[in-house]
């Protein structure tokens, strides 16, 4: 079976996580559990992975994180939220142009 | 879930022990903590739950990156390497508390005995029978006989542990529970011990006061002897625990096994300084009692070592 290559998807890990984010905040499990039904399970972040990129990303100021003393569903788990920035929408807006481009680029070289 | 979180555990315990690394272990521990609960909801067993969470973990290297740990993890790692730390077992430490507690109770009813040992030849002024010299140098000289058999014995049966103080040694976070288990159910009796030495030492002159005999001497002696035991006995178990727990470095999220909701305090010297105070006003005390014999006023000490206790910790207790 082919999987998939971490280097490849290292760039994009970030634009997954802010594309969920832009509906609403959400936390670090909610995040990985939507990342893997919306690939169909073909790609799973690994909680590292995850974890890194909020860092990474909060200190970049793509990301909030706020303490919820509940989660949205009411259950009484002290939890870490994450929300976009303004910052972040337009990181995502530019990294959402850069795979056009990265896509049309390499497409022309796949199986032509 | 317990073999994620020793898991998790193991991965973090030489990582340095800092603000960011402990809100990632505890973010990370919370994410395989709702992913494992939903896997055991959908029906998975056990083993498949846990063998999925920590497959799907990842690695802590990509994360060193993120956190800017990358040195310290280096640092780390070097460092594991050239001391070689002797990794503990759990039977090991154990066996090491039975030993120990053994010696303690060897030295303290050895110190005991030391104290005894004056009783014999005040007995016989007092009371004269056939060989009462004898029998007051026979006395004496046993029972400072056994006590030093019983000092050499705990002395040869902790050698054999003596690397413990010597080389760096580490317990893993289960036993390091275990371990702070013990202590907090040990703390009521050894509270209960000491109040009850300070008692024994503070009313050991009313025998004599009441019967004004002076015969009853030795009722000073015994009576401080025995709160003298207990001195002994109690701190020395304490000690133990917080040997075990101090083993592991501090520098790293191993270093605060079995140290959760502790105070900490504002530098090492504090550390320092709270962590013998006890020990030092007791032996402050005991000197202080025997040159001066006022054991009627001496043990005024507790209340004020207690009241300045407090005040120190006002003063030292690092604010978060």
């Amino acid at each position: 079976m082919v999987e998939i290559s971490s280097d490849v998807i290292r760039g994009y890990n970030d634009t997954m996580i802010l594309s969920i984010l832009l509906k609403e905040p959400s936390y670090g499990y909610e995040i990985s559990k939507q990342i893997k039904t919306i690939t169909e399970e073909k790609y799973i972040m690994k909680e590292t992975t995850l974890y890194s990129a909020f860092t990474r990303m909060e200190k970049n100021g793509f990301i909030e994180s706020f303490v919820a003393e509940k989660d949205m569903e009411g259950n009484g788990k002290k939890r870490t939220y994450y929300r976009i920035t303004e910052e972040g929408r337009n990181y995502y807006e530019s990294k959402c142009e850069e795979w056009e481009l990265t896509k049309d680029v390499v497409e022309k070289f796949i199986r032509s | 879930m317990e073999t994620i979180r020793n898991y998790l555990e193991a991965m973090f315990a030489n990582l340095p022990n800092t603000t960011e690394v402990k809100k990632a272990k505890a973010e990370l521990l919370n994410m395989m903590e709702d992913k494992y609960n939903e896997l055991i909801n959908d029906g998975l067993s056990e083993n498949s739950a846990v063998g999925t969470v920590i497959s799907e973990f990842g690695n802590l290297d990509e994360l060193a990156e993120d956190l800017g740990l990358t040195k310290e993890v280096e640092e780390t790692r070097v460092r594991e390497a050239s001391i070689n730390r002797r990794f503990l077992r759990n039977d090991e430490v154990l066996d090491y508390l039975n030993v120990r507690k053994a010696s303690g109770l060897m030295v303290g009813v050895g110190v005991m005995l030391c104290i005894l040992s004056v009783c014999f030849p005040i007995l016989t002024a007092f009371v004269d029978f056939k060989n009462a010299a004898l029998f007051s140098l026979m006395g004496m000289f046993l029972s400072i006989g056994i006590a030093i058999a019983l000092f050499v014995f705990s002395g040869v049966r902790n050698s054999e542990w003596h690397f413990l103080t010597s080389v760096p040694c580490q317990i893993d976070m289960a036993t390091a529970a275990q371990v702070r288990e013990k202590r907090k159910t040990f703390k009521i009796a050894y509270a209960f011990m000491i109040a009850l030495g300070v008692m024994l030492c503070s009313i050991c002159w009313l025998p004599i006061a009441v019967m004004r005999s002076g015969i009853f001497v030795i009722s000073i002696f015994t009576m401080v002897a025995a709160g003298v035991f207990l001195f002994i006995f109690s701190s020395h178990i304490m000690g133990i625990y917080d040997t075990l727990l101090k083993l592991n470095d501090s520098n790293t999220i191993s270093g605060s096994y079995g140290k959760e909701n502790e105070v900490e305090y504002v530098s090492k010297a504090a550390t320092a300084v709270m962590e013998v105070y006890w020990t030092t006003i007791t032996c402050v005390y005991l000197i202080i009692s025997f040159i001066t014999f006022r054991w009627d006023i001496s043990w005024i000490i507790w209340p004020i070592a207690a009241v300045l206790h407090k005040i120190l910790e006002v003063a030292l207790v690092k604010e978060d």
